[in-house]
């Protein structure tokens, strides 16, 4: 794997690419994204009556000489988008092969270069453990932050705050509404109310549900005590055909809650495995979802 | 339901304490990491070992064991279950084919009904019991040996015909003994009125005698007695009836003379085992007189009995003999043979004043007397009135020529080997025969209405009686001794197997009007055919010959129904529903094997 986590070609297939969010957010600096604030831009708004002190180059010269009344045109104003790439590096995403952590990684870093690349912050949070202050990054020029910030979280067993806490936690903050990138396996059972507080906040969710198979279709058998990789609790079942029924209903009841609670705040979820790669993900998932165009 | 083996039971606790501790062992699970576990469902199902304590959780696998656990151990203690039907596991049926049991006073017939049972049995049967069946008629037959295959069986049986004669049902429980008296748990089923011979040198062996009593009454008389005799009054002719039942009754008997009705008459009521008799005159020249009785009876049979008034139609015979079999059956086999055995002669028989009981008297080996029968044959050791004088003995003589004489008729004497012979020499009413190395081997001689006939050796001093023509040449001595050749009408008993001196087919008629063709045997025609009473025709080459058969057997008259039964080794009861102990481990193993295939297969489920 390259030093940059992504390959040349799929730098080439990312260029060009910008984020789509379905909402309009206030951004804090001058951006390439317009807002529903007025302000510079070729962007035309509406128009309102002349005050005195307005800029006369914004006045319509050809309604005062219809009119003879003075009418100021208005532009939405251009900031930037914020996204908030929410890393999950709890214990249950060094599951899989290759490992969840590490596919999930490389759709942080994929989706941090468009984001960079289209003039847009990027706050990027791991979610598992408690962290400084968190760093906005802006420009292509800062994507090597970002690998760096990939790299230096890959310890998963120091996770010591759960992934439902951590999206709490984030919630809370008082952070500007954005787009929230969430990169995870969805493995907590409160994350679904989780999600609901952060749609709450403003925010856009984007769901990237990573599951390997070893959640989809495990191959177990037997007489077996399992034991939860978060939390260390112990389960004891025996592991026949009834079981993994129940245990696969399960699965894609807490995933259909995800799903639920996702589109129910406005965002968009998708379900992808660890193994696939980012022009698949990018074409069939990301690009027919409309997260990015 | 009973248990052979009750004490395995003891070992049934153990065994499901030993399971049910398996079950309390608390199970050492391996330890799986998982990303997360709230999505597994808390389901455990313990099925393997167990390394310490834990509450005894129930589970189907459990019960299916414990269930497995004991039907095994019923199994083991065998337990048997008992059945009502008159068939075991291996049954003899023995069907008492007797005159008795033509009696009617269970309808159609005692030996219909017998039938029935045997049929119910074989149909009541299991696929896995094996059934003979012997008919216990005249002659003991097998007419179904042991299998378990009821179609044959039931067919065998529906062959099967009454008769009129008396049954050999000692024989035919020998036989059955000889069949599975071998076998444990065999069942030898007797069928039967039990009106038969009393039963000697009976040994069931291991097998259980089952006596199913056929019968309700006893209601029967019959033609007890009919002869005709030389009187100074006249030729008179005497007939007997016998109540044989518990009861007085009587009926009509009607007496015929050469086919002619003589005279009917109304009898009496007789009393209980009493016999009622009437003389009257009969007509001069008849030969052949016949009594039928018409009453309400319950066995024909017996009401009709025929005497034939020919001197030669009937012969008493007294062999004076040590003991020779070859030579008793072969004047057996003579129908008009009525014999008598003994070690020596009556002295009522020695010649004197007045008439003897006996037409010829046979002497084999012992030395000849004078008697007063008018038929004397001598094997081997002539008298004071032989017709030759003795004068010592020859070992090993040669043949050495025989004259053509009817004596001789079929009898091919000069391949007979002789080992001693007495040396005779003819007295002067002696004819030679047949002459030997060593003097006369056969002499005859006939004089004031005596007639003798003298054989030099005695049958067991030779291979005479191994040869065909040995009964030939005792049929021809007896037809020589009486005067003249075999009487055209014959009076046999019926059931009796008789031979004949006949060498050509016959055709034989019975009463029914049902032919058969005999084929001799040898020189001589056997006939076995004569179950039923009434006249046969038998049909030599267009020569007919009337056989009358009848019986005439106080025993067979009886038809008392029998409750008990000696038979030699102890009393049997008439047993109406017999019952038997079938086991019944092996549907219970079958059930246990379907059980563990059931737990396997959860087991299999569950893993």
């Amino acid at each position: 794997m390259s030093v940059m986590l992504l390959e040349p070609r799929e730098f080439r297939l990312l260029d060009g690419l910008r984020l789509n969010p379905r909402k309009s957010f206030g951004g804090k600096v001058r951006g390439e994204r317009l807002t529903k604030k007025k302000g510079v831009s070729i962007e035309f708004d509406d128009y309102r009556e002349y005050a005195e002190g307005d800029d006369l180059r914004h006045l319509d010269w050809n309604v005062l000489a219809r009119l003879d009344a003075p009418v100021m045109r208005t532009y939405r104003d251009e900031e930037d988008l914020a996204l908030y790439v929410l890393l999950d590096s709890s214990a249950s995403m060094g599951f899989g092969e290759p490992t969840k952590y590490s596919a999930a990684s490389k759709f942080c870093c994929a989706m941090a270069y468009v984001a960079l690349n289209g003039g847009d912050a990027v706050v990027p949070r791991i979610l598992g453990r408690k962290e400084a202050n968190p760093i906005t990054m802006r420009g292509r020029a800062n994507y090597p932050r970002v690998v760096a910030w990939v790299t230096q979280s890959r310890d998963l067993e120091s996770s010591s705050v759960g992934l439902t806490a951590s999206l709490r936690a984030f919630a809370a903050q008082s952070a500007r509404a954005g787009v929230v990138l969430i990169v995870s396996d969805g493995l907590d059972p409160d994350i679904a109310s989780a999600l609901r507080i952060l749609g709450g906040r403003g925010h856009e969710v984007l769901f990237l549900q990573i599951l390997s198979d070893v959640e989809i279709d495990p191959d177990i058998e037997g007489d077996l005590r399992l034991l939860d990789a978060e939390t260390g609790r112990a389960t004891e079942v025996t592991a026949n055909s009834y079981v993994l029924k129940e245990y696969r209903r399960r699965l894609q009841e807490h995933n259909q809650s995800i799903v639920d609670v996702v589109r129910r705040i406005g965002g968009r979820y998708a379900l992808v495995r660890p193994d696939q790669a980012i022009d698949e993900v990018l074409q069939h998932v990301l690009k027919r979802e409309g997260w990015v165009k | 339901m009973t248990l052979q083996n009750p004490g395995v039971l003891s070992i049934l606790l153990p065994l499901v304490g030993l399971i049910l501790v398996l079950y309390i062992l608390k199970m050492k699970r391996r330890d799986m990491r998982v990303p997360a576990t709230f999505l597994w469902p808390e389901r455990v199902e313990e099925i393997r070992a167990n390394a310490l304590f834990q509450k005894l959780r129930p589970t189907w696998l459990l019960f299916l064991q414990l269930l497995a656990l004991l039907l095994a151990v019923i199994a083991l203690a065998k337990p048997q279950t008992q059945q009502k039907g008159l068939a075991g596991e291996v049954t003899v049926f023995v069907i008492d084919a007797s005159a008795s049991m033509s009696a009617t006073d269970v309808q159609p017939s005692r030996f219909a009904e017998a039938k029935r049972l045997a049929l119910e049995g074989i149909r009541g049967a299991k696929a896995t019991d094996r059934i003979a069946i012997i008919e216990a008629g005249p002659t003991p037959r097998v007419i179904s040996s042991l299998s378990n295959d009821p179609a044959r069986e039931a067919a065998a049986l529906d062959q099967l015909q009454p008769s009129d004669a008396e049954g050999a049902v000692g024989d035919a429980m020998r036989l059955a003994a000889a069949l599975v008296g071998g076998i444990d748990g065999a069942r030898i089923v007797l069928l039967s009125d039990g009106d038969f011979e009393h039963i000697t040198n009976f040994s069931r062996g291991k097998a259980a005698v089952v006596y199913r009593s056929i019968g309700t009454s006893d209601d029967n008389l019959s033609v007890s007695a009919l002869g005709a005799a030389e009187t100074p009054k006249g030729r008179q002719l005497f007939c007997g009836i016998k109540n044989h039942g518990s009861k007085p009754f009587g009926g009509t008997l009607s007496l015929y003379a050469d086919g002619k009705v003589i005279d009917s008459l109304k009898t009496p009521n007789i009393g209980p085992n009493t016999q009622w008799g009437r003389t009257i005159s009969a007509p001069a020249g008849a030969r052949i007189f016949e009594a039928k009785l018409d009453s309400p009876d319950f066995l024909k049979s017996d009401n009709y009995a025929v005497a034939i008034a020919d001197p030669n139609s009937a012969l008493h015979v007294l062999l004076v003999t040590k003991g020779d079999l070859f030579l008793e059956r072969a004047l057996s086999l003579d129908p008009r043979v009525t014999l008598d055995k003994s070690p020596d002669v009556p002295a009522s028989e020695m010649a004197g004043r007045g008439t003897g009981a006996y037409d010829i008297v046979v002497f084999d080996g012992i030395p000849e007397q004078p008697v007063k029968a008018r038929g004397v044959l001598c094997f081997g050791a002539a008298g004071t009135s032989s017709p030759v004088t003795a004068s010592g003995s020859a070992a090993k003589p040669k043949f050495v020529s025989a004259e053509k004489k009817v004596l001789l008729d079929n009898v091919d004497i000069g391949a007979t080997f002789v080992d001693k012979q007495q040396v005779v020499r003819p007295k002067a009413s002696g004819e030679v025969v047949a002459q030997s190395s060593a003097g006369p081997l056969v002499v005859t001689s006939q004089d004031q209405g005596k007639r003798q006939v003298y054989v030099a050796f005695e049958p067991l001093n030779s291979d005479f009686p191994l040869q065909v023509g040995f009964p030939i040449f005792v049929a021809n001595s007896l037809d020589f001794l009486t005067g003249g050749s075999s009487s055209q009408t014959l009076s046999v008993k019926v059931g009796q197997p008789f031979s004949l001196p006949i060498t050509e087919e016959a055709k034989l008629t019975s009463p029914d009007g049902d032919t058969t063709v005999l084929k001799p045997t040898g020189s001589a025609l056997t006939i076995r055919e004569t179950r039923r009473v009434g006249v046969y025709l038998l049909d030599v080459k267009g020569k007919t010959q009337k056989i009358y058969a009848s019986l005439r057997s106080d025993r067979a008259s009886t038809i008392r129904p029998e409750k008990n039964l000696d038979l030699g080794g102890g009393e049997v009861k008439a047993s109406q529903s017999p019952s038997r102990f079938a086991d019944f481990w092996r549907p219970l193993i079958l059930l246990c094997l379907l059980v563990l295939a059931a737990e396997w297969w959860l087991f299999a489920r569950k893993s």
